[in-house]
């Protein structure tokens, strides 16, 4: 269990299920893996697509006849993956810890109601994306503003003529002053991330932090496909205005 | 497909580099890029931004993760189960104390009425004669 913060709000202890948990929609198929018309690389990740769905099934179904082993599985397959999601979305690892707990409890109390129609996957996206949200409308409403974790020197605030500026997290060199900068840079990242809308800061992490493709971000978040790709656009040109001092 | 202005082909440029247009909308983006040298900027500003926001390093979640999860869920059934338990005993008492109330206000109001019950019970002790009616 982590230590409480004494400075931060208290989490809700009760979290409205149907707040945070839409039911799973039959999805379109994915693209075979053995679809001639894709590329080799196309064709791979669809077959590694096609093989975590297969897990996630059997494990889910475990699952539900009430195996914690599955449950451990489960957890351990996304840890990352949701925490990564947390971490960017609010830029307090503490605080990230306990939302991205929170979701898989939510998973577990809630596992009954996923009838398996969609991709587990892009379920579990949305539970995480639908607490994440209304932390942030939470944390909003009290004026909770945390800052980025992450140190975040002084010299990282100078733009690139003034010498604070790289444009990779590693130099061509490596070495601790590449270490260093990596980490100064990945403050500067995320500290102009956290200042985006959070709707913006969601798709620009779904996409371009966890790669996730468009129609994974569709099913999660519920846009239509040109809404996304519009809004998908002023959201990396938003990032990209608050970084401009710092790209060379 | 409808014919895109400027700014619609603008709006695409993010699709564009994610490689999710349509032929025929990539087609009008690269059109507005070989007319466009701000359309070009914008492109590269998007890309060098890109370079950087996804090479963000992956986050890895604490090795005791689960664990952690795993305690929460067994203190919260607790925590529901003892609370369900806390929530019934005072119905519970409360039924009790109703039942016995209502079992000592019968006798009491049994016994006030009607002294002689106990030899009433007796056979062998005759009532008393009925006065003549007139």
């Amino acid at each position: 269990m982590t230590d409480p913060d004494p400075s931060a709000p208290p989490t809700p202890r009760v979290v409205d299920l149907a707040a945070v948990v839409e039911p799973d929609e039959p999805e379109p198929a994915s693209p075979a893996a053995d679809d001639p018309n894709l590329s080799p690389a196309q064709r791979e990740e669809a077959a590694r697509r096609a093989e975590q769905d297969r897990r996630d099934r059997r494990l889910v179904r475990r699952l539900k006849e009430g195996d914690e082993r599955a449950f451990q599985e489960l957890v351990q397959t996304y840890q990352n993956r949701i925490f990564g999601l947390m971490l960017r979305m609010i830029s307090n690892r503490q605080e990230a810890e306990d939302l991205a707990q929170e979701v898989f409890i939510i998973v577990h109390r809630a596992i009954g109601s996923y009838r398996g129609e969609g991709r587990f996957y892009t379920w579990l996206y949305r539970i995480a994306s639908n607490t994440c949200k209304n932390r942030i409308k939470y944390l909003k409403s009290r004026n909770f503003h945390r800052s980025v974790e992450i140190e975040d020197s002084p010299q990282a605030q100078l733009p690139a003529a003034e010498g604070g500026a790289i444009v990779t997290f590693q130099s061509q060199v490596p070495g601790p002053e590449a270490t260093v900068e990596g980490q100064r840079m990945e403050v500067i990242v995320q500290r102009e991330l956290a200042a985006l809308d959070p709707e913006h800061r969601l798709l620009v992490v779904l996409r371009d932090v966890q790669g996730l493709s468009y129609q994974d971000i569709i099913r999660i978040t519920g846009l239509q496909e040109g809404t996304l790709k519009s809004r998908l656009h002023r959201a990396r040109l938003a990032l990209k205005e608050r970084l401009a001092p710092y790209l060379r | 497909m409808a014919e895109h202005s400027p700014n619609e082909a603008d709006a695409l440029m993010s699709a564009y580099l994610d490689e999710e247009l349509a032929p025929e909308e990539a087609a009008k983006v690269e059109k507005l890029l070989s007319e466009s040298p701000e359309a070009r900027a914008e492109l590269s500003g998007l890309q060098n931004m890109l370079k950087l926001v996804k090479g963000l390093p992956e986050v890895v979640a604490p090795p005791d993760f689960y664990e952690k999860v795993a305690r929460k869920i067994r203190r919260r059934r607790i925590f529901s189960m003892e609370f369900l338990g806390m929530l019934l005993l005072p119905f519970q008492v409360l039924s009790v104390v109703l039942i016995l109330m209502v079992a000592a206000t019968y006798m009491l109001l049994h016994l006030d009425n009607d002294p002689s019950v106990k030899l009433e019970k007796d056979p062998t002790v005759q009532p008393p004669p009925a006065p003549p009616t007139p």
